[in-house]
């Protein structure tokens, strides 16, 4: 449902890595298939609004969070910011002010920081970069307002540490620091806390809650854990092998799933107080297919409790099932 | 506001520097050869100083082939030249051209081999196989085609930045021939390096391909760049000595290679005059293990495997 108030638009985004086939495929001119990491997403972010992307591993969140990013580019489908397509824009100057705009926050935060880079140079590489500050005095003073705002203060004990004489924490919060310091209006965080211990996961959560309320930046925020979105989100999209199997607000999704697989993600984590679920249901079987062969028809059918004839044959529509809700499975029909 | 305005010192670059220093020299064959070596370069400093200026055969004092004695420490030869003398000058000679000639080979293999790393693709395969063309090509056969070229551009006398034609050749074809080396090395480590997720976050933050090479690829190369830049110099003098040996050195300016050369031309070797032909040999093996001593323990240094942090 396009939007005025939409910043993200994602129409069908799909994203399919070829396989590099063995000799014998090759000898017999044979088309080795394609890793399907995503698969026709439709999603859309609006101004000032949390969006959690949840699904397990392996079923594409890093990389539609890429294909945002600009990072990679996606084999089918558009890519809109503001209504501007942005799919085919490519090199660093053209680019350079969605750059501005969208930026992210990395899976993992040692990995993102270069240990050569001193706290100071990570943060001010896209001021000078995207060319947003005039002189030395303007870069410090952002620099310096970006990491308070990130939580490390005071900012002169950082700036002129590595990467390695920080602790987990403090690391996320550089690559916070380096991603806010452009004053974006959208922020994919890829698994920002997964790596950190519960205590300091509270607070770089609140430090993202803050931004938003502040500076009514939007937020995609990417994590495996429900009970997590359901926490930070004010939307919930869940996806199963490339595909998004169910949207809604985030207390719809966690208190009314509709989809089997969501209602399985559910009762997974009991945690969650408030009212118990709709539907009961066997706990989850099997591991998630690869993408690299996705099932036919509905691609949860195999570890589905409540599969039938019809999901082993045809892929299900995504339909609305409550307001602004919306679910791929064929039980929806009945 | 303002006091929250940090103040950018770069005091941590200096700590670490400081870091890997203590680490470094902690090594024994680092300090082995960085002794050799700071020896070796206070010869070739101030050569002049320490033995007077080069001998010719119409300066020379001594008999001819005498053997080491307390007038002539390194014996003479054959028409009665100070040997010492002469290694002593030929320390200078042969210390530069093997430490321009790395310079060379370094900036070649670095950009050459970050290009193709970083690129991939069609930029790749093409600089790979000019790599490749170059790795396998003799530098003996490249010096013997440079020469006459050379020589004949320049003519015999000319001097080429303070360096007799002969010398620039050599010095050219030893960074010709030693580049390939080093520029395998660094695409390697190029090609993890860009999947790190840092380059991602670069260019997210709307970097160009070029400072990305620059700015982040180029610091991660520094240990290999480093390490092997020892051993390419350790080669270099090595082929530095043997061209000469051939007959490419220059006797005007004598290297250790070339001093070689004329002792066996003068039959030191039948004529047991030891001191003439051990004296160049032994200063250039020296240097060269030195060297090697430097850039293993560089590597050792710098080696993610065994460093705490990687
Ligand atoms: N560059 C690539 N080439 C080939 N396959 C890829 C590539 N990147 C990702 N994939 C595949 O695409 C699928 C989705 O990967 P992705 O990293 O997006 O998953 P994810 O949901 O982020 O998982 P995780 O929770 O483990 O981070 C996986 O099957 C992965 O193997
Ligand atoms: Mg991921």
């Amino acid at each position: 449902m396009p939007d005025a108030a939409d910043i993200l638009r994602l129409e069908s985004i799909k994203v399919h890595f070829p396989i590099q086939g063995g000799l014998f495929d090759r000898v017999l001119n044979r088309p080795a298939g394609a890793v399907r990491a995503v698969d026709g997403i439709d999603l859309n972010v609006r101004r000032g609004e949390i969006v959690a992307l949840v699904g397990e591993s392996g079923s594409g969140k890093t990389t539609v969070g890429r294909v945002i990013t600009k990072l990679a580019q996606p084999t089918g489908g558009r890519l809109l910011f503001e209504g501007r397509d942005m799919t085919s824009v490519q090199g660093t100057s053209a680019l350079r002010p969605y750059r501005h705009r969208v930026q992210m926050i990395f899976q993992d935060a040692y990995q993102a920081l270069n240990p050569r880079h001193t706290v100071f140079d990570i943060v001010a590489e896209p001021l000078r970069s995207l060319r947003l500050v005039k002189n030395g005095t303007q870069l410090a003073e952002r620099v310096s307002e970006a990491l308070a705002a990130a939580g490390l203060n005071p900012p002169g004990d950082f700036v002129s540490r590595f990467p390695h004489e920080l602790s987990g924490g403090q690391r996320q919060r550089v690559v916070i620091a380096g991603a806010l310091a452009v004053r974006p209006e959208l922020i994919v965080a890829d698994e920002p806390v997964s790596m950190l211990d519960v205590s300091i996961r509270a607070q770089i959560l609140q430090v993202l809650i803050d931004l938003r309320d502040k500076y009514n930046m939007a937020l995609l925020f990417i994590t495996h854990d429900l009970p997590l979105a359901w926490l930070i989100a004010d939307r919930i999209a869940v996806l199963y092998l490339g595909r998004l199997v169910e949207i809604g607000s985030a207390d719809e999704i966690t208190f009314n799933p509709r989809h089997p697989y969501t209602i399985a993600l559910r009762n997974a984590t009991p945690q969650i107080g408030g009212n118990p679920c709709r539907a009961e249901l066997p706990a989850l079987q099997g591991e998630v297919p690869s993408a690299a062969r996705v099932p036919k028809g509905c691609r949860f059918h195999p570890r589905c409790p409540l599969a039938f004839d019809r999901c082993r044959q045809e892929e299900p529509p995504t339909v609305e099932v409550g307001s602004r809700h919306m679910s791929a499975c064929w039980l929806n029909e009945r | 506001m303002s006091d929250r305005i940090v103040q950018y010192s770069p005091s941590g670059r200096a700590g670490a520097i400081k870091g890997f220093l203590s680490k470094f020299l902690g090594y024994g064959g680092a300090q082995l050869g960085l002794l050799c070596l700071v020896f070796f370069i206070v010869l070739a400093a101030v050569p002049n100083i320490l033995v007077g200026p080069l001998e010719t055969a119409g300066t020379a004092t001594g008999d001819f082939l005498a053997p080491p004695s307390g007038q002539h420490l390194l014996g003479t030869d054959e028409v009665g030249r100070d040997v010492l003398n002469m290694v002593v000058h030929g320390a200078r000679i042969s210390l530069t051209i093997a430490l321009l000639a790395t310079v060379i080979s370094l900036i070649l293999g670095t950009t050459i081999g970050m290009t193709a790393g970083y690129y991939g693709g069609r930029v790749d395969v093409w600089l790979m196989r000019l790599t490749d063309f170059f790795f396998v090509m003799p530098s003996f056969v490249l010096a013997l085609v440079i020469t006459p070229v050379v020589l004949e551009v320049m003519g015999r006398g000319r001097e080429i930045l303070g360096f007799r034609p002969s010398l620039f050749v050599i010095l050219v074809v030893i960074g010709m021939t030693s580049w390939a080396f080093v520029a395998r090395v660094v695409r390697s480590q190029t090609l993890s390096l860009k999947e790190r997720t840092f380059i991602d976050r670069a260019r997210v933050a709307g970097s160009s391909n070029f400072s990305i090479m620059v700015r982040h690829i180029l610091p991660n190369l520094v240990p290999q760049i480093a390490a092997n830049g020892a051993l390419v110099v350790a080669g270099a003098i090595y082929v530095e000595t043997s061209l000469s040996f051939l007959g490419l050195g220059d006797p005007l300016q004598p290297s250790w290679g070339t001093l070689l050369s004329l002792a066996q031309r003068a039959g030191a070797a039948s004529a047991g005059a030891w001191w003439y032909l051990g004296a160049p040999g032994l200063c250039a093996l020296t240097v060269s293990l030195s060297f090697v001593l430097i850039g293993n323990a560089l590597d050792d240094t710098f080696n993610p495997r065994r460093r705490v942090i990687p």
